[in-house]
């Protein structure tokens, strides 16, 4: 099945899902217009042969935050000479521009077709929920905790949603770009 | 040292009974000491492969008496060779607990230093000397077997000045570790 006679499957299940502006490598990138559509069209694909949850994560989309968090300069070059021009900054790809949302990203394998689909639905970065996976594939299960710590993306439906990587002393989800660290009792 | 244990024979055949030998105490316990450092074996990050590197045939550590052990009980040095997140900076404080004294510490390359690469890092303990007393630091990243090598040099010269009288611990011991507790 080639890319195109799988989004035109797929549209006709899913009229409302769009192939995305840019693409995920060669792969196809299929965008959702509401999080409610997630879990219907991953069963589809489970069922389509797609039945193997490569990985998923998350984008933060927020542009180059103020000095308090960890992006100081949007465009640093520690190599650059005093008093020298730093370079132009590249042109903005379209698709890619800075906006307040988080982008959650699922990659989908269909090991029979030897294919790959990414499927990307974004979430306002305050209120980011999205429904848990973890009931269709099991390997969503402690993926979905990391981006919850991470990315404080909250899965509904997930069976354990707790910190899987940061210690437990550690505040607010240090991949946001305006992730601004609380000291602790390891910096003094 | 290497001098007196090759002439010891000589020595030792003039001597009435033939097998004794006067020495000091302190002389003969740091030789023990400083000639049988034993590190626990257990890397954190990139330096661990040097560490490696330094215990396999070509640096070949054992020949300075420094065989890796395999629990803290039996350790006397512990080489923290790579970064120290920390979330790993409680268990490693239990493993230099569970050492039994006198106990070393190396810390070895940038990161245990000083947090290195990661200096402004949200999760990395910036240098392990915070939550315990280090011996010996070396500068690196990673920094050479060798390199390593000549920090075990210079443990041997800070064990072999080591003396009953003063105390088993070194001053950064009496320091002591950290109480995370407090
Ligand atoms: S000092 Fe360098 S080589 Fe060593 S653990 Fe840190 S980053 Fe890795």
């Amino acid at each position: 099945m080639t890319q195109d006679e799988l989004l035109a499957k797929m549209q006709k299940k899913f009229p409302k899902a769009a192939k995305t502006a840019v693409q995920v490598k060669d792969y196809l990138t299929v965008s959702l217009p509401s999080k409610d559509d997630l879990i219907p069209v991953a069963a589809w694909l489970k069922k389509e042969g797609f039945d193997y949850l490569d990985m998923l994560t998350a984008v933060d989309y927020l542009g180059p935050v103020d000095m308090k968090g960890y992006i100081r300069q949007a465009n640093f070059n520690v190599f650059l000479p005093e008093g020298a021009a730093p370079q132009a900054e590249s042109a903005a790809v379209a698709g890619y521009a800075y906006r307040p949302v988080l982008e959650l990203v699922w990659a989908f394998v269909s090991m029979k077709d030897k294919a790959r689909i990414f499927v990307k639905l974004e979430v306002p970065r305050d209120a980011a929920r999205a429904p848990s996976l973890s009931g269709l594939f099991k390997s969503a299960d402690w993926q979905e905790r990391e981006v919850f710590d991470l990315f404080g993306v909250v899965y509904d439906g997930h069976p354990n949603l707790t910190k899987i990587l940061t210690p437990d002393f550690l505040q607010g989800h240090p991949l946001r770009k305006d992730y601004v660290h609380i000291k602790d009792r390891y910096d003094e | 040292m290497g001098m007196i244990l090759e002439k010891l024979p000589g020595i030792t055949k003039g001597m009435p009974g033939g097998d004794l030998i006067l020495t000091t105490a302190d002389a003969l316990i740091d030789l023990g000491r400083k000639q049988s450092l034993w590190p626990m074996t257990f890397g954190l990050a990139c330096c661990a492969i040097e560490m490696m590197g330094s215990y396999a045939a070509r640096f070949d550590f054992d020949r300075m008496g420094v065989i890796p052990r395999a629990s803290p009980r039996q350790a006397d040095v512990m080489i923290v060779a790579g970064t120290v997140c920390k979330k790993m900076a409680e268990p490693i404080l239990e493993i230099y607990h569970q050492m039994p004294e006198p106990r070393f510490v190396i810390s070895m390359g940038s990161c245990a230093n000083c947090g290195g690469p990661y200096y402004d890092s949200y999760s990395v303990l910036k240098g392990v000397d915070r939550i315990i007393p280090v011996d010996v630091y070396i500068a690196g990243c990673p920094p050479r077997p060798e390199a390593l090598q000549y920090a075990f040099v210079k443990l041997q010269e800070k064990v072999a000045k080591m003396s009953l009288k003063r105390g088993l611990a070194t001053p950064q011991q009496e320091k002591g570790s950290r109480d995370l507790t407090a």
